[in-house]
């Protein structure tokens, strides 16, 4: 295969539309349609709270009301039970709320308008109940005072648990030269896309079922979800995924919060209905990335050889369980890429009264690595070792064991040594005195900060396998149907350029259909940062079996072998002889009137790996690696931390397309910027104290500076062109950095971010009364 | 009700509105002009930006009432797919676009920026979209298009006056 296009800036497909306001997303369709009822549901103003009465009579004839909902009017056959993973969160609750975001009633109307004046007139009496919000305590706590009866966990308090045991570590902490013991607190955070969650859904009146139109990660989960929800057979749900206006994994769940609503409303009415969160309920009601307080155990020689970890998180898992895949990932990741020969680390995910936590850019590795690079810091002061020095040493490399037992593999890309040398000199890290606090006189302190750390790619779930269908039209050129959604990362392009590649097409003879339950093959979700490796690989198998026709009808009419055959540039020309060509277009429509099929359907399934019962062994087969560094200044009367400089070198295998992996890299680093100064949620008795832009407040242009990005490539032999994947990673390391780097600058370690103003100041004064 | 006329993008336009609509719901409603993008409804994320009079402003924090006899500007009225204003091609050119939401405000009030600043260093540059969230680019490409356009287009007027 020739690369023309792969590994080259090809501008989006999609970019003139959305740079001319062209481009439809949800919200944007139901603007140009007129034949649509609108809902808005009703949210209660508790945490946690039993639900006494509810009187819609008076919102039942309020003006354009068509249709008023609560638990009871449902239709027959649905379980008001839907959720990412494991159904458990209600359409409508019945008896309980246990969240601000679990919907009482909705009403559907002519226009929104109404709709909203019904919703504020429907009248429910509750009974507030006391609201849940230390996972801490509460996994103590049995029976959950939040699940009465959950419908898979029971009356337990915890949701999940998971815990790798690989060798006793007893007797490496009574060994060891030293011994760290630290707890490290990370936020709940908002995933703060600019489009709110929306939908339409319609329902079917030829042959049943109904078509969902929304922004999504995963059309195929959501066709079985929502038909599992409602009780139709799978094949009656289409849907639909639609532009979506960012997503960074929340839509994956979030998606289902409006459509579920909407998807009742439209079966009850037999009208196609339009639901659309507003700002503040986006805020409330969706997914948030778990808050998590890991109590964190390392044992180390005074070399600096981390001898074992032993590790106990605890995550927040809020009122559903969404996603909650926490704990596997909260104990595979706890010892970073680092060689640890023994390990204990549990992950425990707790219900507590707060919105549910979700897949969110890099679900649990964020939290896990904000740990054990924290604790690389703490070691390297205690032993005073420089800390790129103390990592270089630890990083795994080919032939060592991770602390699960994973061996790494030099043909799966190992650049982590490159990233981590890459990044340093980059960001003058010669230069940083050995304590530069010291020598930081003045009010402003400045630092540099450096954290590593590894990622794996695809969801660890067996089997993950991708199909796609690739289809030649007889003008020679071709659909290529993938199921994954164009979230704003760049899908279309990766797509379009390792398709024409694999075809010998150019660019313009590409049409991506994608995000369609009608037009693609189950290839799972558009998360984990799978889609460039597993759907791209699927999809140079499906082009692989087209070209392998066409070349084989073309022997007969270039009277040449096929081995001696290629396609370039849309036209089959034999190998050395390019004046010796056709057309593909004629190839195809010769071959189309042979009977020689034009459609084939590409599959890849990644390696079947399984933990083990003590979850030691390999999980992930391929991983992303990469080093954040950053400089940054304390201004130690205000506590604000300006991040200077920020830089990621990151091992992606092969770029596809440098500009979209610049972009996920920039994009990645400025959300682990707001998530390590900036972003907090508040809950006070289970309702959230800042719902709004306003008050939770996510970087802006003045808050970030040039993000420097340096692309490494050690290629995967599974990975098409050996890429890996790219989108979570830049966000992982950059909050361990931000911390590595407030030391240098001040002396203190923070084990706790944000790092907003409030916890600088706090921290400046402890040391200030220790001296 | 009360009707209101105005210049959108050019055409004097009437519409019979409540009090208390937002000029973001006129245009995308009324209008059907679904370029501008309603992202929070309390003027704090800058996606419904359009231009009022030449000013970047909020259109969800506008009453439309407010509009009475100016004139507004959408990204509708800014450029066409096959004749781009130099903004938006720098924005292709650079691929500063990822989902794409925030990008009509982002154009709009960077095209706002140079018709008052033809020459905007970095920190101008991000002082001026800083009222403009994006979540997905870190603002480093978007940077680098409005520079890239504002170069473009002082080159083009140079170009122009000899």
């Amino acid at each position: 295969m020739k690369e023309k296009y792969i590994g080259q800036r090809v501008t989006r497909p999609d970019a003139l539309a959305k740079v001319t306001g062209q481009a439809q997303f949800a919200a944007d369709i139901a603007v140009h349609r007129d034949d649509l009822l609108h809902a808005k549901a009703l949210y209660p103003p508790y945490g946690h709270a039993r639900i006494l009465s509810i009187d819609t009579s008076e919102a039942e004839h309020m003006p354009g009301v068509v249709c008023v909902m609560t638990a009871k009017d449902l239709p027959a056959g649905c379980t008001n039970k839907y959720g990412a993973d494991e159904p458990d969160k209600p359409i409508f609750a019945e008896n309980k709320i246990v969240y601000e975001g679990d919907a009482v009633a909705a009403v559907a109307a002519e226009t929104l308008a109404q709709a909203e004046a019904a919703a504020a007139k429907i009248r429910v009496t509750y009974e507030s109940l006391p609201a849940y919000e230390d996972p801490r305590e509460l996994r103590e706590t049995y029976p959950s005072p939040i699940h009465e009866n959950h419908p898979i966990s029971g009356q337990s308090p915890v949701s999940l648990s998971a815990t790798v045991r690989n060798g006793d570590p007893g007797p490496a902490f009574e060994q060891a030269d030293v011994v760290l013991d630290h707890w490290y607190r990370t936020p709940m955070a908002d995933h703060a896309y600019l489009e709110p969650d929306v939908c339409i859904v319609e329902p079917d009146p030829v042959q049943g079922g109904f078509t969902i139109w929304s922004p999504q990660h995963a059309v195929q989960n959501a066709k079985q979800d929502m038909a599992k929800l409602f009780g139709l057979p799978q094949s009656k749900v289409r849907v639909i995924g639609t532009l979506a206006g960012g997503g960074f994994g929340g839509k994956e769940d979030s998606t289902y919060d409006v459509s579920t609503v909407a998807a009742a409303l439209a079966m009850k009415t037999g009208k196609p209905v339009s639901f659309e969160f507003t700002r503040d309920e986006v805020f409330r009601n969706t997914g948030k990335r778990h808050a998590e307080q890991i109590h964190h155990r390392l044992a180390a020689d005074k070399e600096g050889n981390i001898l074992a970890i032993d590790v106990d998180a605890v995550i927040d898992k809020g009122a559903y369980r969404s996603v909650d895949i926490l704990p596997y990932r909260g104990s595979y990741y706890a010892g970073g890429p680092y060689k640890i020969p023994v390990s204990h680390a549990k992950a425990e995910s707790v219900f507590t009264n707060h919105p549910y936590g979700c897949a969110f850019r890099g679900l649990g590795v964020p939290q896990a690595t904000f740990a054990m690079e924290g604790q690389m810091d703490y070691l390297a002061a205690e032993l005073g070792m420089d800390p790129l020095q103390l990592r270089l040493k630890n990083i795994a490399r080919a032939g060592d064991r991770l602390h699960m037992g994973q061996v790494m593999l030099e043909e799966r890309g190992l650049g982590l040594e490159e990233c981590l040398l890459k990044a340093a000199d980059a960001i003058g890290w010669k230069d940083r005195a050995k304590t530069g606090y010291y020598d930081n006189r003045g009010t402003v302190k400045r630092g540099k900060g450096i954290a590593c750390f590894l990622y794996g790619i695809g969801t660890g779930s067996s089997p993950d396998g991708a199909h796609c269908l690739v289809q030649a039209q007889r003008d020679g050129s071709f659909n290529v149907q993938v199921s994954q959604s164009e979230l704003g990362q760049g899908l279309l392009a990766a797509m379009s350029q390792i398709a024409a590649d694999a075809l010998g097409v150019t660019l313009d003879k590409i049409q991506v259909d994608y995000a369609d339950t009608a037009a693609s093959l189950l290839a799972g979700p558009t998360t984990s940062s799978r889609s460039t490796m597993y759907v791209g690989n699927a999809l140079l198998s499906a082009c692989k079996i087209l070209t392998d026709r066409f070349l084989g009808y073309a022997e007969g009419v270039l009277r040449v072998g096929k081995s001696n055959l290629a396609i370039e540039d849309n036209m089959v020309m034999v190998k050395g002889k390019p004046e010796t060509a056709v057309p593909l277009a004629e190839i195809v429509e010769g071959a189309y009137t042979a009977q020689i099929p034009l459609a084939a359907i590409g599959s890849w399934y990644p390696p079947r790996v399984f933990f083990n019962e003590d979850m030691t062994n390999d999980q992930m087969h391929t991983y992303t690696f990469g080093a954040c560094a950053v400089e940054i200044a304390v201004d130690t009367e205000t506590g604000i931390i300006a991040v200077e400089r920020c830089l990621l070198a990151a091992d992606v295998g092969k770029a596809i397309n440098p500009d979209t992996v610049e972009g996920q890299m920039q994009g990645g680093l400025t959300q682990g910027i707001g998530w390590s100064v900036m972003e907090e949620i508040f809950m006070e008795n289970g309702r959230m104290k800042n719902h709004s832009y306003h008050d939770y407040l996510i970087p802006t242009a003045m808050d970030v500076p040039d993000m420097e990005t340096i692309i490494v490539e050690h290629p995967s032999d599974l990975g098409p062109c050996g890429a890996k994947g790219i989108g979570e990673p830049p966000l992982v390391a950059t909050a361990p950095a931000i911390r590595s780097a407030f030391w240098d600058a001040t002396g203190i370690f923070i084990d706790e971010i944000p790092l907003t103003p409030v916890r600088v100041m706090k921290a400046l004064k402890r040391k200030d009364c220790a001296e | 009700m009360a009707i209101v006329s105005f210049i959108l993008n050019g055409k004097p336009v009437s519409c019979d509105v409540p009090a208390e609509e937002t000029l973001v719901d006129t245009i995308r409603r009324r209008f059907k002009l679904t370029g501008t993008k309603k992202g929070c409804g309390t003027g704090d994320c800058g996606a419904c930006t359009v231009l009022l009079d030449g000013d970047a402003v909020r259109s969800c924090t506008l009453l439309t009432g407010m509009v009475h006899g100016r004139s507004v500007t959408t990204i509708e009225g800014v450029g066409t797919m096959d004749r781009l204003h130099p903004v938006q091609q720098a924005f292709v050119d650079v691929n500063a676009i990822q989902c794409g939401y925030c990008i009509p405000g982002m154009v709009l009030t960077a095209i706002a920026l140079l018709n008052r600043n033809p020459d905007p260093d970095e920190a101008e540059i991000r002082e001026a979209i800083s009222g403009n969230l994006c979540r997905c680019t870190g603002y480093q490409k978007i940077v680098e298009a409005i520079s890239l356009a504002a170069k473009r287009m002082r080159e083009a007027g140079e170009e122009a006056a000899r």
